[in-house]
């Protein structure tokens, strides 16, 4: 069974095709990633995937259901969580906060119980704090739960947005550049989150551009260049593929074989 | 600490400081209105003033403090409260509490309505949008003369009261909304602590994370301005009901920069922002004899000075909230 | 109750006010295009350039046209200084565009109250230009007002057209229009354009205020109302285009001068907004085309 399906998957900006009939499947178990050289059309895949951009044609499919065009929201709420690959914190909330932000599609209290704060609110709000503690403690983060979003280091702030992604219980969670800007320190222990992540039952599909990441996290890699699929397998099949060489070569990228990328945040 | 994944330093959350930072504004509140409850006459006058408009600005707070929404036309909802309370208690006999509740359903009916389709727009767009819905309420009560009077404006509006019973003397009224003033506070604080509050947040700091996690943005939007607009509207009817006249001038433009120069004094986002704000605003011309004819123009260009020199208002003294 | 014999002479008098309209619109793209700023106390230039030009004419007694030019050359001088004051500080700090609005709207107030202080609260109109009775043109009457008001805005709006495509600095304008920092890149000193734009910008909402004062009255609070309708002129032109905006000013116009045909004066604002919401809701762009 698939967790998720796209197929044909086109969109165009104008006259340009930023993702061009992609068809590719991922399997409900493990952690698959998107690799590519940059303006492949990665990120334009992501917001396809996740409701914030209609594609043009094709058809993307959820845990068999036809999700293509639907809302983020709506998207969001049939369990399939994206991150972004520029943070997107609540900066005027807590670290905690932020996380809680994250049971909302798992709470129910409304305007009123809200202000009544009934035994019912308050019993929702108690479990959101627990749940919303463990995730922080999962990522490494309940020390710092009180401290405002925007005072966390940049590796930190992109942890924390990962437990809030976690704190919906996706059954798909989308990683866009979860290593971006991180040292090598800190993306071997991502790189373990991620690992923990897919084997409590979460789908993981991410993008990036960290190779070691993707080489020691990833079960299958999709590779794309310019908009269209021109790999699928494992990351010892990928690697020798000459289409994937080729286009790596043939971008300033450099080869996605053992390329330890040390940007700070 | 079990997690060997841990990559934070540690260092514990340091709490107790901020305690007399969060205590502060609220002793400031408590003393001024005890003053004015002892004091009665005019300093009791001046901080019922002060107290009405404190209603608006938790309004106009939760809309764009809390999720950081742009409305420059929260003044035609106070204008619809008030007059709706005018109307139905001087022309028609009703009783004011009934005549406020209408209010502020037409008023939460009209954010409804106008709501809808207005925080759809963006930047200018919506800033002019909202500009203009305040004016068309100013043009209407001003034209509308067989049942506003136009710019004569309506006189003999009853104060608040039930049954036979009605709060006259300044010190009841100052302690009635003074009681008001405290609900709504309580009532938007629990508001941000809570899921509804966390949503309107998540708003303010990012549309796209906020819809990523499920939240409808659009819906939590217009609860904002809903909540907003009730408000506006409690404050219109509470200085109707106060003063016993209301004229299109009390709504006016004025109102829009009084209120965002209360909002921005006080502590946007804040819980206690809009009170202390308000209660400032008011007071500050009072210790100015013959002060009142300048005072939109000193209101207007205290909040060009504040936007320029200090853009987070004097919130900073008080908030632990950053505004960016 | 309408009597539709009277629209052709409706539709002459939405003219009029239609071009007013347009020279405000014009104002509001001017700044635009030079900084991104929509200024919203356009209205204030309106207001003083009628309350000005009647102040000179009455405490001072200076015949028309020199009053008329002094007090556009005051309101020019005063739309730099509004941008030295509260523009360029907050321009500098790179201020959201909210705390821009906020604090141009806060300056339409201040310039309004002390309007208010030192001239009064009654209003106050000036004398027709041309104090001869309305020529009959096939049963409508032209007044010579509206002569006035047409030709002037259209020398106006020849004038500033001549600006930006012949001299320098009005081409530089026109660089910043299409690309702030591309503009600056190339040696333009993007500030002085922006002081530049709110000078054109209020003496051309100065000189609507002044041409269409006769025909009604001014008084401190008259300018918000008027900078609304700018606004729309220029939202139905596609936003930064100054010419569009005075198609819009003028489509405006019309559309106001029937409204008051057929629900009365009392309501010409609120048709207005009215106007505005619409075009907002349904159509952002513009009838025009999209703003940049």
């Amino acid at each position: 069974m698939n967790r998720l399906v796209l197929q044909n998957v086109t969109r165009r900006f104008g006259g340009l095709v930023a993702v061009d009939d992609m068809s590719f499947s991922v399997p409900e178990a493990g952690v698959t990633a998107v690799i590519g050289p940059n303006g492949a059309g990665k990120t334009t895949l992501f917001s396809l995937i996740s409701g914030f951009l209609p594609p043009s044609s094709g058809r993307i499919l959820f845990d068999g259901a036809d999700i293509t065009g639907l809302a983020p929201e709506k998207v969001a709420g049939r369990g399939l969580v994206r991150t972004f690959q520029l943070v997107k914190l609540f900066e005027d909330l807590t670290t905690l906060e932020n996380v809680k932000v994250g049971r909302h599609l798992h709470t129910r209290s409304g305007l009123l119980a809200a202000l009544a704060r009934t035994p019912a609110a308050r019993r929702e709000e108690r479990e959101v704090e627990a749940r919303a503690l463990e995730l922080l403690t999962f990522v490494g983060l309940k020390l710092k739960a009180d401290t405002p979003a925007s005072g966390l280091s940049y590796g930190q702030q992109r942890l924390l947005e990962m437990a809030r992604a976690l704190a919906a219980e996706p059954r798909l969670v989308l990683l866009d550049e979860p290593a971006a800007g991180l040292n090598g320190e800190e993306s071997a222990a991502l790189s373990r989150i991620i690992r923990r992540i897919a084997e409590t039952g979460t789908t993981v599909l991410l993008i990036e551009h960290d190779m070691t990441l993707v080489m020691n996290t990833a079960d299958r890699v999709v590779v794309v260049d310019f908009g269209r699929k021109i790999a699928e397998g494992t990351p010892g099949e990928v690697r020798v593929d000459p289409a994937v060489i080729a286009a790596y070569l043939g971008s300033a990228e450099t080869a996605p074989i053992a390329r330890k990328d040390a940007r700070h945040g | 600490m079990t997690s060997s994944l841990s990559i934070t330093s540690p260092e514990a959350p340091r709490r107790s400081w901020l305690s007399w930072r969060v205590a502060l504004p609220y002793g400031f509140v408590t003393a001024v209105v005890a003053y004015a409850a002892v004091a009665g006459g005019y300093p009791a006058t001046v901080v019922s003033f002060a107290l009405i408009y404190a209603v608006f600005v938790i309004g106009l707070n939760l809309f764009m403090g809390f999720a950081n929404q742009v409305s420059f036309g929260q003044n035609a909802f106070a204008a619809i409260g008030g007059y709706t309370s005018a109307v139905l208690t001087a022309t028609y006999g009703w009783e004011p509490l009934p005549a406020m509740a209408a209010g502020m359903l037409g008023a939460v009916a009209a954010a409804c309505a106008i709501g809808y389709p207005t925080l759809r727009l963006k930047g200018h767009y919506l800033a002019m949008g909202t500009l203009a819905i305040g004016l068309i309420v100013y043009e209407i009560t001003v034209e509308w003369q067989s049942v506003t009077q136009g710019y004569m404006g309506l006189s003999g509006i009853p104060p608040l009261g039930i049954g036979g019973y009605e709060i006259t003397s300044d010190r009841g009224q100052l302690l009635m909304l003074a009681a008001v003033v405290a609900g709504a506070t309580f009532l938007s604080a629990r508001l941000r602590g809570s899921r509804i509050g966390r949503a309107l947040s998540a708003v303010a700091g990012s549309e796209e994370a906020a819809r990523a996690l499920g939240i409808p943005v659009a819906r939590y939007k217009l609860l904002a301005f809903l909540l907003s607009a009730a408000l506006a509207s409690l404050s219109g009817s509470l200085f109707v009901h106060v003063v016993g006249f209301v004229s299109p001038e009390v709504f006016g433009l004025h109102m829009v920069i009084l209120t965002f120069t209360m909002l921005y004094v006080g502590g946007i986002g804040t819980i206690a922002g809009p009170v202390v704000g308000a209660l400032i605003i008011s007071l500050l011309p009072e210790t100015f004899r013959g002060f009142k004819d300048y005072q939109d123009l000193a209101y207007g260009a205290a909040l060009i000075v504040m936007l320029i020199y200090a853009p987070k208002g004097l919130s900073s003294l008080f908030s632990i909230r950053r505004r960016p | 109750m309408a009597d539709f014999s009277y629209i052709p002479q409706v539709l002459v008098s939405g003219l009029g006010i239609g071009c007013v309209y347009g020279l405000i619109g014009i104002g509001f793209c001017v700044i635009y295009n030079a900084s991104g700023i929509v200024n919203f106390a356009q209205g204030a230039f309106v207001m003083l350039g009628g309350m000005l030009t009647q102040g000179l004419l009455q405490r001072y007694g200076l015949p028309l046209l020199p009053a008329a030019l002094v007090a556009i050359a005051i309101v020019a001088l005063l739309g730099v200084v509004l941008e030295r004051v509260v523009v360029r500080p907050l321009w500098d700090r790179k201020a959201t565009m909210f705390t821009m609005i906020l604090a141009t709207l806060a300056a339409q107030i201040v310039i309004e109250r002390v309007t208010l202080l030192v001239g009064g609260d009654q209003p106050k109109t000036l004398p027709m230009f041309t104090d001869l009775p309305p020529i009959q043109v096939s049963g409508v009457a032209v007044s010579y007002q509206l002569l006035w008001i047409v030709g002037s805005s259209l020398l106006a709006v020849a004038a500033l057209a001549a600006f930006f495509r012949l001299t320098r600095t009005g081409k530089a304008m026109r660089a910043c229009a299409i690309n702030r920092e591309a503009a600056a890149l190339q040696g333009i000193p993007v500030s002085r354009m922006l002081a530049a734009a709110f000078a054109i910008s209020a003496a051309l909402g100065a000189m609507a205020g002044i041409l269409i004062t006769p025909t009604q009255y001014t008084a401190f609070n008259v300018g918000v109302p008027f900078a609304i309708s700018g606004f729309i002129a220029a939202i139905v032109g596609g936003f930064g285009r100054p010419f569009g905006a005075f198609l819009g000013g003028l489509m405006l116009g019309l559309v106001q001068s029937l409204a008051i045909l057929g629900f009365g004066a009392g309501l010409k604002t609120v048709a207005a907004l009215s106007v505005l919401l619409l075009f907002l809701f349904i159509r952002p762009s513009g009838l025009l085309g999209a703003a940049k």
